[in-house]
């Protein structure tokens, strides 16, 4: 197990075309990384450069003090899982576990017994004489997982590995991985699009957009001080406001303003709130401290369960609030005119750039 | 993966390629199309063969008479076709695996040995016909054009059934369900959904059966009498001892392959948008019918197939009948047999032997290209990719006279020996064994082979454990097919053999022309026997999915 550390990696494919632009990256040892992005991010490329399968144009990769840059592929000792398994099919499930081993030479018996342990790790003991076409889409993807486990492999790189799954077995799925990888503690690099099994998993997500790095930091960092416009928008889901700050030192939106503490440049901001803070609320509201209140009204209501979403006209734009566990009256406020409560707290600015622009409210 | 770098094996594979076919396709198509341009009597080069074909009245009844046969032939095959695809797919028939076995055997048995079956049967002599004449009933022979669209139509069917029921099974049902819902009758519905969705399967197989039909030289030569089409003029004009035309004859040819490459060309433009990608979520149940309607469609599915399979069944049965030279007389006895394996174990022997070394070329050479083109994607390799279109288009026998008129002196003198048999069968086949392995290759998905790298294997040691292994199945059906092609090659190697490297179908050609029915019998069935072995050893392998016969 050792730390990964990526530094200035540069993929160009036609000339003037960077997939990856200049990525510089360490990851600690038994850490559980994720690369999070839409497709044609990079985050694939950047997997694909460290395993070995794409040659960068610039930047290096170290693993501990070692360098990774001229050795090919196969001779890496990473282990890898892919989006569309890649379980050989002409081999049973135990030959395919034992693959990596025979390649490295290993002395029958502890082949054996590396492939029963790597096998019991996933749950398939009993499925080693099978061949994959008799096994589920979730079951080969275990085998494609005991098989890269098996090598013991320095480091372990999944790309996409469950967006092939129905959504049940992706979740089920999902937390055996994280399981497994906590007990071995092996450092892995995750590829995923999908940001809820980013925040599910991830010791540390690093979210990427056109070949660069948006933000990296735990999930929850991630999810409640997204560093970037990009990043705010793309993990869960964001409501924005078009403000301004004016030339008073005010936080201007739809008709209302707050003044704010220290200078701030005039211009026009976007304004982030999730919809879980979101409050909604009928008639005059009796506090009007510590939060802006933007008129609105109703345009309808979307019952999913546990919660609800309204979606609701303002002045600025539609917003989206979350009510949680709601009544039948809520339901069915169609049309209604209503007052949002947006707290101070919950709110956050990003400028023109799209960076995060930090906001202090005058009590 | 990383790029290659220096030198590497696939640049050898590529200029291997490229040599071959400079050798073996353009540098003989353009021996023909020198041919061409000179004029017989006074060796100067010259319009004039061009011209006479053109202008000439007995040539241009030449080539209205192939465009006819090539269209009629191809009309008979699409009904036959189509239609029993629509019944199999459409409604419950038992013993389908026998219908299929029948479509098959119709398949497999050369063009050649159904003209022939249909002489035993509707010739002047035939079986069929004296029965009805002597009931009192006037019944011409079978011979000219009906006859050779009959056999055209009833031999090349299956082609178009394959094609055609693989797409139609394909079909994904919610189509149709949508159709109905929306008010079409099923009427509407068959011809507003189902067929235009089937159209560019039922369009490529028209080709086929067109180009297969045109460019079919035994069929038109037995049983075609005073019917002249492009194939068997070329061979004529080729072959006479006195008076022998070979600037006509490539002339001729070229028309041939013009006329082949017109129609190729026209159902590329014809289906370039007509690409239906099904998804294979709901397929359509078939439905069973009671009563009449029932019987008939059972009817018409058997009628279909028997027909198809009649002329191997009539050749084997012909094979064990009592012979008095070559007078058939009443009884059974294995008389025909006796003889051939007494006088010509040789022509048996050359045809195992050639299709074997063809086979063992194709195979190696074909899975090298075929890796090539599925794998590295280059300039060159498209262009080679484009040119091995090329023996698609090329009938044998214009195959068989190119290579006559480039291998019959130095540098390459190989008229007369086996090898040129094998590498005119070689270069016409191999375009189909580069496709095999190419899609075989692009079954294999590149992170089967990305698994084995990061596990540890080299990249050519990935290729041995891993891709040679998945792309097998393959290849070995490919090659077994490329195999049954081999032993059943009529035209080229009428132009090409000699006394010495005669094979079954020349004699069996032969024979017939001689009035040796007994003979030719067993030698076709002999040649059936063997045939359907080989496409049994492919079927097992492949999975049996006879659509891959096509």
């Amino acid at each position: 197990m050792a730390d990964l550390s990526v530094k200035g990696l540069v993929k160009e494919y036609a000339a003037g075309v960077r997939v990856l632009a200049g990525i510089d990256l360490d990851i600690r040892s038994g850490e559980f990384f994720t690369l999070l992005g839409p497709s044609g991010c990079g985050k694939t490329t950047l997997l694909r450069t460290i395993a070995g399968f794409i040659r960068q144009n610039a930047g290096t990769i170290h693993v501990g003090a070692e360098p990774l840059d001229d050795q090919p592929a196969h001779k890496r000792d990473i282990g890898m899982v892919f989006q569309d398994y890649a379980v050989f099919p002409h081999l049973s499930v135990a030959d395919n576990v034992a693959f990596g081993l025979r390649a490295r030479r290993l002395p029958r018996d502890q082949i054996a017994t590396r492939v029963g342990e790597a096998l019991q790790l996933v749950h398939l003991d009993d499925y080693g004489s099978r061949l994959p076409s008799e096994l589920s889409g979730g079951q080969q993807q275990r085998v494609g997982l005991a098989r890269a486990m098996a090598i013991r492999p320095k480091l372990l790189l999944m790309d996409e590995p469950l967006s092939n799954l129905d959504a049940k077995l992706r979740v089920e799925l999902r937390e055996d991985i994280r399981d497994i990888q906590r007990r071995l503690a092996i450092t892995t690099i995750y590829v995923t699009h999908d940001q809820e099994e980013a925040l599910a998993v991830s010791d540390r997500i690093c979210v990427m957009s056109a070949g660069h790095i948006e933000q990296v930091g735990a999930p929850l960092e991630i999810y409640r001080a997204p560093r970037t416009r990009f990043a705010a928008g793309f993990v869960g889901t964001m409501n924005f406001l078009a403000a301004q700050i004016d030339a008073q030192n005010r936080l201007a939106v739809a008709g209302t303003a707050a003044p704010l503490a220290g200078r701030h440049q005039t211009g026009a901001v976007a304004l982030a709130i999730r919809p879980e803070h979101v409050e909604v609320v009928t008639g005059d509201p009796a506090d009007r401290s510590a939060a802006l209140h933007l008129p609105g009204t109703i345009l309808k209501t979307i019952f999913l369960g546990r919660e609800a979403h309204l979606k609701i006209d303002t002045p600025s734009g539609p917003v989206t609030a979350e009510l949680l566990d709601p009544r039948a009256e809520q339901l069915e406020m169609t049309g209604a005119n209503v007052t949002l409560r947006l707290a101070f707290g919950h709110l956050r600015a990003f400028d023109q750039s799209g960076a995060f622009l930090p906001l202090e409210f005058v009590a | 993966m990383n790029q290659p770098r220096g030198f590497d094996l696939w640049k050898l594979i590529l200029v291997g390629a490229w040599m071959i076919i400079a050798l073996l396709l353009i540098y003989p198509l353009f021996s023909v199309f020198r041919a061409s341009l000179i004029d017989g009597e006074r060796g100067a080069y010259t319009l004039g063969n061009y011209i006479a074909v053109l202008g000439d009245p007995i040539y241009r009844r030449v080539i209205g008479n192939t465009l006819f046969v090539g269209a009629a032939g191809m009309i008979g095959a699409l009904l036959l076709g189509v239609a029993l695809a629509v019944l199999m797919t459409r409604f419950r028939i038992h013993a389908r695996a026998l219908v299929g076995t029948l479509a098959v055997i119709a398949l497999i048995s050369p063009p050649f040995i159904g003209a022939y079956a249909w002489i035993i049967l509707f010739g002047a002599n035939g079986a069929v016909r004296r029965f009805v004449m002597d009931l009192g009933i006037n019944m011409p022979p079978i011979y000219g054009t009906t006859g050779v669209v009959l056999v055209f139509a009833f031999k090349f069917f299956p082609h178009v059934y394959l094609i055609t029921s693989g797409a139609l099974a394909n079909m994904n049902r919610s189509l149709e369900e949508a159709a109905e819902s929306l008010g079409a009758t099923p009427t509407a519905r068959f011809f507003k959904v189902t067929l235009p969705m089937a159209l560019p399967a039922i369009s490529a197989s028209a080709l086929l059966t067109f180009v297969l039909s045109i460019s079919d030289f035994g069929t038109p030569r037995m049983i075609g009498r005073d019917l002249d089409v492009l194939a068997t003029e070329a061979f004529t004009l080729f072959a006479a001892e006195l008076g022998g035309n070979p600037g006509m004859a490539s002339t001729i040819s070229l028309v041939l392959v013009f006329i082949s490459m017109t129609v190729v060309l026209l159902q590329r433009y014809v289906s370039r948008r007509n690409i239906y990608h099904g998804s294979m979520i709901a397929r359509i149940a078939p439905r069973q019918l009671r009563g009449w309607r029932n019987l008939l469609v059972h009817g018409f599915a058997y009628l279909i197939v028997a027909i198809g399979a009649l002329p191997a069944t009539i050749v084997a049965f012909y094979s064990f009948r009592r012979t008095s030279g070559p007078i058939f007389t009443p009884g059974f006895a294995l008389q025909s047999y006796e003889r051939v394996l007494y006088t010509l174990p040789d022509v048996i022997w050359n045809t195992l032997r050639f299709s074997f070394a063809a086979l063992v070329a194709i195979v190696i050479i074909g899975t090298l290209i075929g890796a090539l083109v599925a794998r590295r994607r280059s300039v060159a390799v498209s262009l080679l990719d484009g040119t091995l279109m090329i023996p698609y288009v090329i009938p044998g026998i214009v195959m068989g006279i190119a290579f006559i008129a480039t291998f019959n002196g130095p540098p390459f003198a190989l008229t007369g020996t086996w090898i040129v048999i094998v590498l005119a069968v070689f270069i016409r086949r191999l375009p189909y064994a580069v496709r095999a392995a190419a899609a075989a290759l692009k079954q294999v998905s590149p992170s089967l082979e990305e698994a084995s790298i990061s596990l540890g294997y080299s990249p050519a040691r990935t290729f041995m454990k891993v891709t040679v292994p998945l792309i097998l199945p393959g290849i070995i059906a490919g090659g077994m097919l490329s195999f049954v092609t081999a032993m059943n090659e009529l035209s080229s190697s009428l132009v090409l053999y000699v006394g010495s490297t005669m094979t079954m179908p020349v004699k069996i050609y032969l024979s017939v022309l001689d009035g040796e029915y007994g003979t030719a019998s067993a030698l076709s069935t002999i040649l059936i026997a063997l045939t359907a072995a080989a496409v049994y050893a492919a079927l097992r392998v492949s999975g049996n999915e006879a659509r891959s016969l096509v």
